[in-house]
């Protein structure tokens, strides 16, 4: 039985204390030189009364390790088997029991901390250098427990709660040794007079690694399901923005995408692929147990780990929400000892790496496709800047006796390289922890908040910067240009054509974000191994968004409407209530960890928008009450308020068998008000098994194979309240009830469903974990098939009979199987120099195996190629028995000899675009996914190198397909090698404008330097000081002509709302790639 | 231990707590939703009920009137490089070669029909709820709901011929095609069932104004027995000129003392007026002719707020049949010309010519020619903006500036993105007509005096005095004359297939094979939607 005592050794860590010494220690007699070699007592002390006879040491050591908080630091076979003692007291003090069993053995003991006893011989006690030092993490928290040996001799101690050592040795040219559970061990030559400053790197592939699992954690061994953790060292360096990022490319199956580099652009996140129609497409993300939390509440320097429950069975816990998989994010917290103050800033440069290739203005006035106006202007150069960011964050932690905390602020400025885009993010924490009742009672808080102010921009400049006449200068004062007044040249006479420069001079487009989470805790351990935890949590988020296109702006609106103001306001509030008791045990060989919980969460939301133009001056648009729309009657407004709740009750059960078998099994019921009456709710089980078979074959080559097997199944939810009921609408707007009267009018517009139900998704995994050659080589590899049934749709209903058109049903089934590698392999492996490579890789299938026959033939996950143009013509769907992401369209065939096109007819025989037929033109989805990271360390040197790709997928080039054709008056034609200067016919959406856009890029590139600090000056001031260099986007490999291959996960409708079903088609109104290069400085107090 | 047995009982009392709380009633839930549980309940909603079911009518000019109007010979909306070119829909209405697949993008033909059947169902559910009210209000709505609804179903006659008709509202089950007959009986019935119940008021009548009254079913009735004998075979051109009669002898309506009257921006309560649609800029929109064929540029002529995208545009040999003096006697002036450069020519002055918006264009000041930067080379008449009745191409490079405007609903300076302007669904001058056409038809005689007066009459007083009156009528002269006071008024497919000219060739349009395209098909989406539908023949 384990007790919670104060001191710093993790549960696990502890549990495998003696494993670790066994590996490290074998053989050796260990020889201490501590503070004191005291057979004092330590003072307040818990008395036992131990009665033993003819035992070995190692016997009594373990039963006072059993009745009391103390642990030893020996080697199993450190005591001579021969060796046996008695002993017979009662009520006595520890110290004095250590006495008496110790005596005549040739050992002694010493406490090196509140209750760590190290064991150490008699033998050869003669030192003649002491040498001290301190041991932390990377992330600078003191590790205690750290085994510091002298190389090739048996001289060791341990770190205390403050990671500080001291250790006699007899020569000052030794090189010493220090080892840890889930660190990688290092080596440090003796610096004699000087204090020696460790710094030991988490060991990712360590089997006693402890990963967050839903309501709890496991070690590594344990796991029997698929979990990726990822700790704050692998993350993504450089220019983030956003926490996302941090994990790009570095989980296999996880795809994160942002196409472009719109500073305030959200990242797609996708495990598994889609999964879903209903609202959780985006995996459910967990924040220091906050469920459904926002990725963006956290600041990147403030994570220390993020875990990903990739399959079903990890999710089952999470119930309805648990289908798109789950990403459980812990904070840094604080650990007892000395105060650790970090501060780390970064500058970041950022450019634009590759613009939509349109003609310049020499080329444009050959083609004679518009008027010359005699200027020559770059617009892509005109609207874009070498952006400059820069990111601070500071950061303390540490604890006394009881309590720890860790707090940090951060703030970020992020320039965007399209001009007035950007924003400015302020963000503070703190994580507290405070011990009462014996520890009995563990209190936790965290606190957080942000402030992020964002401008927005128009994404649409860039669109508008292809296709503007590039003979147009940027400004004019010549009334026929000058339309609006603005001074800026414009044209009127096209459609959706707008001087970008003034697009994004003259309008404002402006936003805060405020975001608060608060979470509170109470652990009480009722009795030995039962604890009752109560959890209450908050989450606040808010934005307030201001736009004002000015009245001598064309481009917003604000010239025509005389100024043009929108404010809304959005809200968005839940709060989390929890409740969990857990139970530990061990029978025999046997651990049992058993967990029942109940959670409730209430969601509520609300806003309103306003938008309303005519003002008498610019000056006062921010009191949008001054706009004349108001007193006639055409200002704008909207608001919406909804609510939704769920509660669950769940239950797990661990079971590990001498680390050998692994089973764990659980079952969640929830029910959401969001679902019909009928079906509110269901029941989500688990089950997973594993076992280690490294413990049962013995080959040495193998180090860890261990195999697993799980089954779950997880829900979704629907993608807002209320779509159950029969709702009512103010629809077409007013009735004319006579006299100039215009009454509201009211009708319903969907169909009740009180048998609408969540999506189930059953999803089976089968994985291997191993590690081979001394641990070089490991990895994991998992395959997976899933589907998901009664997937959520907003079905056209015929109507007649039914009231109304469409109603919410649930039909259809997505069916998705796959593999995911993850490898890495210890290419060099010395003392100065390592060189380690990661490589992990995904492959999906999914297909929409069924669908409601009603919407066989209908363009289901159907997006507008959109306007001008193309309103109407429908360019994916979603075809039940494929594979999701369909492009679909007319092929190319070739050009007639009159230069009008030829198309497929279907049979394979070109035909005019009357007769063509349209066919699946390609997917928007990859084959497969990868990244691969090389990390090298020579000295205080670091290298990290990230490639990542996607291959297999196709995009539409929209910029093609509406401007590439020497045929458009007017706008500057898009100018790829496809370009045909020629062409006679019209412009037509076919094969043509689908590229395949599989590419390879140097996603990440870092060079570090740590200076050596003990030798310096400044080493006295600073525990470490670590300066890094980073560039991101650095080269691509593509054949993609459009600006950014990054595969588009979803579309957005006509309507604003997003197109789950509608991956590959690369927008205009994406910003363009950018390249960003960062200098990084971080300090260690 | 008190201090843990206290922890111990506050922990046991919140799980407990927690525990007892497990209820997901969403009706609790609601803040921003009407649900059917929570409406219904006073007159006032009740009468918002009954507009629920009149909603439908503000967007009759996107859906029936382009269906109408761009597959007969009065309206074209040309490619203009890739602006409107929309996958080729405008050039399949024009030459009617939609197909059954092709609604699918060819969105009005499935819009047109969600949009009428959406009518329907607006008059059964608020007839449902009338049924479940205890108000006497309610019971004064229903013949007034059973009206509209045979309105609505009176134009998917005509659009499509056979389609369901429901009239149980609690049966879901997908109901099955009823023949295009079987529908007209349906209209028949439920018109003269209802009619006697609805107020005789007219024009002038506020409170019914926009509303379905007795005229308004009257003249639904003459529509349907005009067209009889498209619809069912059997031509009713007796009972459809006894309609027009009532309409005309209720002495209600006259013919406004000139043409613009009923279109201008403040027509309310035109005595023309049958039934007309109240639209309202601000108030009750949907009205949005202006922005879909003014050029961007004629944003400064008429200081527009929001864009125009220039795309409507009148056919050239209908702008013809006015300016030409053969077509249309009278007095000879300067118009605009049918040459590429839009050059003055004498033709004849037709008041009616306000229906087109030609020539040069110019800033609000109207003095200062607006300039076309984007203007294409091949353009005769150049940068400085200026629309030409002609047309050099319907695809796919029709000239930015080629084609007369729709400008019949008057335009005014800074008009928003819905117009204030009313429109006419059913208009006096249209019901006099058809009483002509009824007893041309019925004597067999073009040029019996009835005839010739009434035409005549509607063309001095709306095309004005300087027009020669007609002599002699043919059918085609007739329909001709018929098409320049009803231009762009949603009749002219109608009256096409009536008159056997629908599936004539035109220039750009060849012939068409087959008459099937007189119906459209069933939006594929509604035959998958419900399999008990049968696809129009021929498609």
């Amino acid at each position: 039985m384990q007790k919670n005592g104060l001191h710093r050794l993790s549960r696990i860590a502890r549990r495998h204390y003696k494993c670790l010494l066994l590996m490290k220690l074998t053989a050796l007699v260990v020889l201490i030189s501590c503070l004191q070699v005291s057979a004092e007592g330590f003072g307040q002390e818990v008395k036992l009364t131990l009665n033993m006879k003819e035992v070995t040491v190692g016997k009594v050591l373990k039963v006072i390790e059993q009745k009391t908080t103390y642990r030893f630091v020996y080697a199993d076979n450190f005591f001579p088997a021969h060796l046996k003692v008695s002993v017979d007291v009662k009520e006595m003090a520890v110290s004095i029991i250590l006495q008496q069993i110790l005596q005549k053995t040739g050992f002694t003991f010493s406490r090196i901390d509140e209750d760590l006893i190290v064991i150490t011989s008699l033998v050869k006690a003669t030192q003649q250098f002491e040498i001290r030092g301190v041991v932390r993490a990377s992330s600078g928290q003191a590790l205690e427990g750290v085994t510091v040996g002298l190389q090739n001799s048996t001289i060791q101690t341990a770190t205390n709660s403050r990671g500080e050592f001291n250790i006699s040795v007899p020569e000052e040219n030794g090189t010493l040794v220090f080892s840890y559970v889930g660190y990688v061990t290092r080596t440090m030559a003796i610096l004699k007079d000087a204090e020696m400053k460790i710094v030991l790197e988490e060991n990712i592939r360590d089997l006693n690694e402890v990963v967050v699992v839903g309501y709890g954690t496991k070690t590594r061994r344990e796991v029997t399901s698929a979990i990726t953790r990822v700790n704050a060292d692998q993350f993504n360096k450089g220019n983030i923005s956003n926490v996302a990022q941090l994990l790009q490319g570095k989980v296999a199956g996880l795809s994160v995408s942002r196409p472009g580099g719109d500073p305030n652009a959200e990242f797609t996140l996708r495990l598994r692929g889609l999964s879903t129609l209903g609202t959780n497409a985006q995996p459910l993300v967990v924040i220091d147990n906050q469920i459904g939390a926002d990725l963006n509440t956290v600041d990147p320097n403030d994570i220390k780990t993020i875990d990903v429950l990739k399959d079903g069975s990890a999710a089952a816990i999470y119930g309805t929400r648990g289908s798109a998989g789950v990403i459980i994010i812990t904070t840094k917290s604080g650990i007892t000892g000395t105060p650790v103050i970090a501060y780390n800033v970064s500058g970041t440069m950022e450019k634009a790496g590759r613009f939509t290739s349109h003609m310049n203005a020499n080329e444009y006035r050959q083609l004679k496709l518009g008027n010359d106006y005699g200027a020559s202007t770059d617009w892509n150069k005109e609207i874009s800047r070498n952006a400059f960011s820069h990111v601070h964050n500071l950061s303390l932690s540490g604890g006394v006796k009881g309590t720890s905390y860790n707090t940090s602020i951060n703030y970020r400025n992020n320039e965007g390289v399209a001009l007035n885009t950007g924003n400015q993010q302020f963000n503070g924490r703190l994580n507290l922890i405070q011990k009462a009742l014996n520890d009995k009672l563990v209190l936790n808080i965290n606190l957080n908040a942000t402030r992020r102010k964002s401008q927005f921009g128009n994404s649409a400049a860039f669109k508008w910067a292809t296709i503007y006449n590039p003979t147009a200068p940027v400004y004019s004062s010549d009334t026929r240009y000058n339309i609006a007044g603005g001074g800026f040249f414009e044209n009127q006479g096209i459609l959706d054509y707008f001087n970008p420069v003034a697009a994004l001079v003259q309008n404002s487009n402006n936003g805060e974000t405020k975001k608060f989470n608060f979470s509170g805790s109470a652990e009480y351990e009722i009795v030995s191994g039962l604890k009752f935890l109560v959890r209450y949590a908050q989450q606040t988020s808010s934005f307030n968004g201001y736009s004002y296109s000015p009245r001598t702006a064309l481009s917003g609106g604000g010239f025509q409407k005389r100024g043009l103001a929108n404010k809304r306001d959005d809200e968005s509030f839940n709060q989390l209530y929890e409740n969990t008791l857990t139970f530990r045990s061990k029978l025999n060989k046997l651990d049992i960890d058993v967990l029942a919980g109940y959670s409730y969460q209430d969601f509520l939301n609300q806003g309103f928008q306003v938008g309303a133009g005519d003002f008498l001056t610019d000056a006062s648009s921010e009191n949008i009450n001054s706009a004349l729309d108001f007193r006639n009657g055409l200002a704008t407004t909207s608001s919406y308020k909804n609510a939704s709740r769920l509660i669950g009750f769940f239950g797990r059960l661990n079971l590990n068998y001498n680390n050998l078998a692994f089973f764990q099994a659980s079952l969640r019921r929830e029910g959401s008000s969001m679902l019909g009456k009928n079906n509110q709710w269901g029941y989500f089980p688990a089950v997973s098994a594993g076992l280690d078979i490294s413990q049962v074959i013995d080959i040495p080559t193998i180090n860890n194979l261990k195999i697993r097997g799980s089954f779950g199944i997880t829900g979704a939810l629907p993608p807002s309240p209320y779509l159950s009921l029969e709702r009512l609408t103010n629809q077409g707007g007013s009735y004319y009830a006579g006299n100039g009267v215009y009454l509201q009018t009211y009708a319903t517009f969907v169909n009740p469903n009180p048998d609408l139900k969540w999506e189930r998704k059953e999803e089976i995994d089968l994985g291997l974990d191993f590690a081979l050659f001394d641990s070089r080589l490991s990895g994991s590899f998992d395959y997976y098939s899933r589907r998901t049934k009664d997937l959520i749709f907003n079905l056209t209903v015929p109507s007649p009979p039914n009231l109304n058109p469409t109603t919410w049903k649930n039909i259809g089934e997505i069916k998705n199987n796959g593999i995911e590698l993850s490898l890495s392999y210890d290419f060099i492996k010395k003392k100065d120099l390592i060189w380690t490579s990661s490589v992990n890789y995904a492959t999906y299938n999914i297909t929409l195996s069924k669908l409601d026959e009603s919407l066989k033939d209908s363009y289901v996950g159907a997006s507008s190629l959109g306007s001008p143009g193309f309103s109407g013509l429908q360019v994916t769907r979603a075809i039940p028995g494929e594979r999701i992401g369909t492009l679909w369209g007319i092929k190319y065939i070739g050009l007639k000899s009159d230069s009008t096109y030829l198309f497929d007819d279907g049979t394979g025989k070109p035909t005019d675009f009357s007769k063509a037929k349209e066919m699946v033109l390609g997917n928007g989805l990859p084959d497969f996914e990868f990244g691969w990271n090389n990390t090298l360390r020579y000295k205080n040197f670091d290298l990290n190198l990230f490639f990542r790709g996607s291959i297999g997928h196709q995009l539409i080039n929209t910029y093609r397909a509406f401007y590439e054709t020497p045929k458009l008056t007017g706008y500057n034609p898009v100018n790829t090698k496809f370009f045909n200067p020629a062409l006679k016919d019209g412009k037509k959406f076919s094969s043509l404008e689908v590229e395949n856009a599989s590419f390879v890029k140097l996603d990440n590139a870092t060079i570090g330097y740590n200076f050596p600090l003990a030798s310096t000056t400044a080493g006295r001031a600073f525990k470490s000081i670590r300066i890094y260099f980073t560039g991101q986007n650095l080269f691509t490999i593509t054949n993609y002509t459009g600006v950014d291959p990054e595969v588009r996960y979803t579309d957005v409708n006509d309507n604003g709302s997003i197109n789950l079903l509608a991956p590959g088609v690369d927008r205009r109104e994406t910003w363009v790639y950018t390249r960003a290069f960062t200098v990084g400085l971080n300090f260690l107090f | 231990m008190l201090l843990s047995t206290i922890i111990k009982s506050a922990f046991s009392g919140v799980l407990l707590l927690a525990v007892s709380c497990t209820k997901l009633d969403e009706d609790k839930l609601l803040y921003d939703q009407v649900t059917t549980k929570n409406f219904y309940r006073t007159d006032a909603e009740l009468a918002s009920a009954v507009g629920g079911a009149y909603a439908p009518i503000y967007s009759y000019s996107n859906f029936y009137f382009i269906l109408s109007e761009t597959t007969a010979d009065e309206m074209v909306v040309p490619q203009r490089g890739s602006a409107w070119y929309d996958n080729g829909k405008w050039v399949r209405y024009s030459d009617h070669t939609y197909t059954r697949t092709s609604n699918n993008t060819d969105g009005e033909i499935n819009d047109a029909w969600t949009w009428a059947f959406g009518g329907v169902a607006g008059c059964n559910k608020t007839l449902l709820a009338l049924s479940n009210s205890n108000s006497p209000a309610a019971l004064t709505y229903v013949s007034e709901l059973k009206a509209l609804r045979a309105i609505y179903y009176y134009w998917l006659l005509d659009l499509y011929g056979n389609v369901p008709i429901v009239t149980d509202f609690t049966n879901t089950q997908p109901p099955a095609t009823k023949t295009r007959k079987e529908v007209y009986d349906f209209v028949e019935k439920e018109l003269l069932d209802n009619i006697n119940a609805l107020p005789k008021t007219g024009p002038a009548d506020g409170p019914n104004y926009g509303r379905v009254n007795y005229y308004t079913a009257m003249a639904a009735l003459a529509k349907l027995y005009l067209n009889a004998g498209v619809f069912t075979g059997t031509p009713q051109w007796q009972k459809a000129s006894d309609a027009c009669n009532m309409i005309i002898n209720s002495g209600l309506y006259s013919l406004t003392p000139t043409y613009l009257d009923n279109f201008k921006r403040n027509n309310t309560g035109s005595s023309e007026f049958i039934w007309a649609i109240p639209y309202d800029g601000t108030k009750a929109g949907g009205f949005s002719l202006h922005a879909n064929t003014l050029h961007g540029l004629s944003a400064q002529t008429y200081t527009l707020v929001g864009g125009a995208w220039n795309g409507f545009s009148a056919v050239q040999e209908f702008y013809q049949s006015y300016i030409d003096p053969v077509q249309n006697p009278g007095i000879q002036g300067t118009v605009i010309g049918l040459d590429p450069k839009g050059t003055p020519t004498t033709g004849t002055l037709d008041n009616r010519l306000t229906n087109f918006l030609v020539g040069p264009q110019y800033a609000a000041d109207g003095v200062t020619r607006l300039i076309d930067g984007a203007a294409e080379a091949s353009d005769p008449d150049g940068q400085p903006l200026t629309f030409t009745p002609y047309i050099n191409m319907i695809q796919p490079d029709c000239w930015a500036q080629a084609g007369a405007r729709i400008s019949k609903w008057q335009f005014y300076p800074g008009m928003n993105y819905n117009l204030d302007n009313d429109m006419a669904i059913f208009r006096y001058a249209d019901i006099l007509l058809m009483k002509a056409e009824c007893t041309a038809r019925l004597t067999g005689n073009w040029n019996e005096g009835t005839v010739l007066t009434t035409v005549n009459n509607i063309r001095v007083k709306h095309g004005g005095s300087g027009l020669v009156p007609l002599t002699s009528l043919t059918a085609a002269s007739f329909l001709m004359e018929r098409s320049r006071e009803m231009a762009f008024e949603s009749v002219k497919r109608q009256d096409m297939i009536r008159f056997g000219y629908f599936n004539a060739s035109r220039r750009f349009n060849s012939a068409d094979p087959s008459t099937h395209v007189n119906i459209f098909p069933i939006p594929e989406v509604q035959i998958n939607a419900n399999p008990n539908l049968t696809q129009n023949p021929g498609y």
